[in-house]
């Protein structure tokens, strides 16, 4: 079985690799627009496909199917709000946020931050906080991506690990927006197919929705309680609202997902990509914690609830649909991963290293900057996913609760409140992070994720308010915000002229890559 | 329903229900985006 899935596998990569090439000389970075967000050309299929598919991770086919087996039918809260975080993200913020990021001169969803709150300090704090959370997030796919190749190749944990490691670093330094753009669109395609074959095999293998329903009630009823088993969570309405909370609206608050809203070929674009964000999540989101509901009966001596769709796949299916089920949750895991380390090379180069510590950085310092750091995060990852891998379900909820709790009044206010100023912002940024920090580390009785968007809102809106007179919101910014309510053509005169006038840096960044 | 729980049920497949509403009603409301940025940069 193992060659053949192995076969398909190899088969994966290289037509992603193919893609990612041809995307590269397609979209062609003729400029640092070009190369930071795909020169703002990526329609509304491609941008409804890599917000998805970088949304949703190695999480979904570890972490889902984990929380399914233990947990039961309460698992299904997260997915009742993943199925609307697309077009939430889309509809709330997206074609505002293009139209401002375009008005302003924004080319990373952290430069944007300081464009609409301006000062260096929103910059620093949000580049830095983003790294530190996106290197735990990225770590998980790490983790996800050597349990899946163990499992495929049978090698042992680490050896399969630094396999793992090595293909998606290497495939990240292929890149580019249009490139990541472009595969994740593939991705996309080939998570939902893996999905679906895998659910139907396994709802077929089961004896149908009803039957393996009635099948569990024999083992455990509790676990077909909405609150879980053992009813561990009855009423517990704030872990119900953080679970539901935290990929319906927290979305909007990571920065490496937002700025597909920026890449967006128009803000027009948005009203479809929300429709087929909503199609695909219908098809994908809720499938993975059923999958682990199912194995309760399926697999009912699996020793690792993260393996529970790895398993159901290696054991119900011939070896050649195993190697697409495989290849959906690689996947999953390198379409997040790629854009993750861009995210994370971008905000090191240029919002923290050209930024503050050397202005005139040329275009060969970016670029090894960059791939330093992606290298860093690649070894230290490694080595902490080697030594102590963390659970998969619990590093994704603790980073995306940090994450959301931390950006998603600061971007939701950019584009919808005129009142939001630099000080609202940076006391919501840096008390959002805080309390879901600490609610985590203290086992605070209360949702990390609810609890941080409670005081980051109410920050950003009380210290907004009261800062109004020393710290007033900036003409210009006021006017790009009329603006961006109105529909219709951003007047020339309103296009900022920095996108342009970078584009000496952006093109020796292409050609390095070229180069190497 | 399927064997579940009423309320599990309602949870199961309310929300995604919900959903397709909610996006329904985002394609019918945002029906003027057609004009947004045809012409971006253009004559104000």
């Amino acid at each position: 079985m193992n060659a053949v899935v192995l076969i398909f596998l190899i088969f994966y990569y290289v037509v992603v690799v193919a893609i990612g090439f041809w995307a590269v000389k397609k979209g062609g970075a003729k400029d640092l627009e070009g190369y930071l967000l795909g020169g703002r050309q990526v329609g509304p299929l491609v941008t409804a496909m890599t917000l998805q598919s970088t949304s949703m991770s190695g999480y979904m086919f570890l972490g889902g199917g984990s929380a399914g087996f233990t947990t039961g039918y309460w698992s299904i809260f997260y997915a009742s709000g993943d199925i609307g975080g697309g077009v939430v993200n889309l509809s709330v913020i997206g074609r505002r946020m293009r139209k401002l990021s375009k008005i302003l001169g924004s080319l990373t969803s952290i430069e944007y931050l300081e464009h609409r709150y301006p000062h260096a300090a929103v910059r620093l704090i949000s580049g830095v906080l983003s790294v530190f959370l996106l290197f735990f997030y990225v770590l998980a796919q790490f983790i996800a991506g050597g349990k899946g190749m163990a499992l495929v190749t049978g090698l042992p944990y680490g050896a399969a690990l630094a396999i793992a490691v090595g293909i998606i670093m290497l495939y990240t330094f292929m890149g580019g927006y249009f490139a990541v753009a472009y595969t994740d669109f593939f991705q996309s395609l080939v998570m939902v197919l893996g999905m679906v074959w895998i659910f139907t095999a396994t709802l077929i293998e089961v004896g149908g929705f009803t039957a393996v329903n009635e099948s569990i009630a024999k083992i455990d009823p509790t676990y077909l309680s909405i609150w879980g088993k053992d009813l561990a969570n009855q009423y517990a309405w704030s872990d119900l609202l953080g679970a539901i909370l935290i990929f319906s609206v927290g979305y909007m608050g990571w920065p490496h997902v937002v700025t597909r809203h920026m890449a967006m070929k128009s803000p027009k674009t948005a009203r479809m990509a929300g429709v087929y964000s909503t199609i695909w999540n219908l098809f994908f989101v809720t499938a993975p914690y059923l999958l682990g509901i199912f194995a309760i009966v399926a697999l009912p001596n699996l020793a690792d609830p993260e393996m529970a769709i790895f398993t159901l796949a290696g054991e119900l299916l011939p070896a050649a649909v195993t190697g697409i089920v495989m290849a959906a949750i690689m996947a999953a895991i390198m379409s997040t991963a790629d854009s993750i380390l861009l995210q994370v090379g971008t905000i090191a180069s240029r919002d923290i290293f050209q930024r503050f510590f050397y202005p005139k950085a040329t275009d060969n310092h970016m670029v090894w900057v960059s791939r330093i750091l992606v290298a860093v995060i690649g070894i230290v990852g490694l080595l902490v996913a080697l030594f102590q891998p963390p659970g998969i379900f619990s590093v994704v909820i603790f980073t995306t609760s940090v994450l959301g709790s931390a950006f998603m009044p600061a971007y939701v206010c950019a584009v919808w409140w005129k009142k939001a100023n630099t000080p609202g912002a940076i006391a919501s940024i840096v008390g959002g992070a805080l309390t879901a920090f600490l609610f985590t580390k203290l086992n605070v009785p209360m949702n990390s994720m609810l609890g941080g968007l409670i005081v980051s809102w109410t920050l950003m809106i009380v210290v907004s308010l009261a800062t109004q007179k020393s710290s007033p919101v900036a003409d210009h910014i006021i006017k790009a915000m009329n603006e961006v309510v109105k529909v219709g053509p951003i007047p020339k005169e309103m296009l900022a002229k920095s996108d342009f006038n970078l584009a000496q840096e952006a093109n020796g960044i292409n050609k390095k890559i070229d180069k190497d | 329903m399927f064997g579940l729980p009423g309320l599990t049920a309602l949870v199961l497949f309310g929300f995604p229900i919900f959903w397709l509403l909610y996006t329904l009603v985002f394609f019918l409301k945002t029906r003027n985006w057609v004009d947004d940025s045809e012409n971006e940069g253009g004559k104000s």
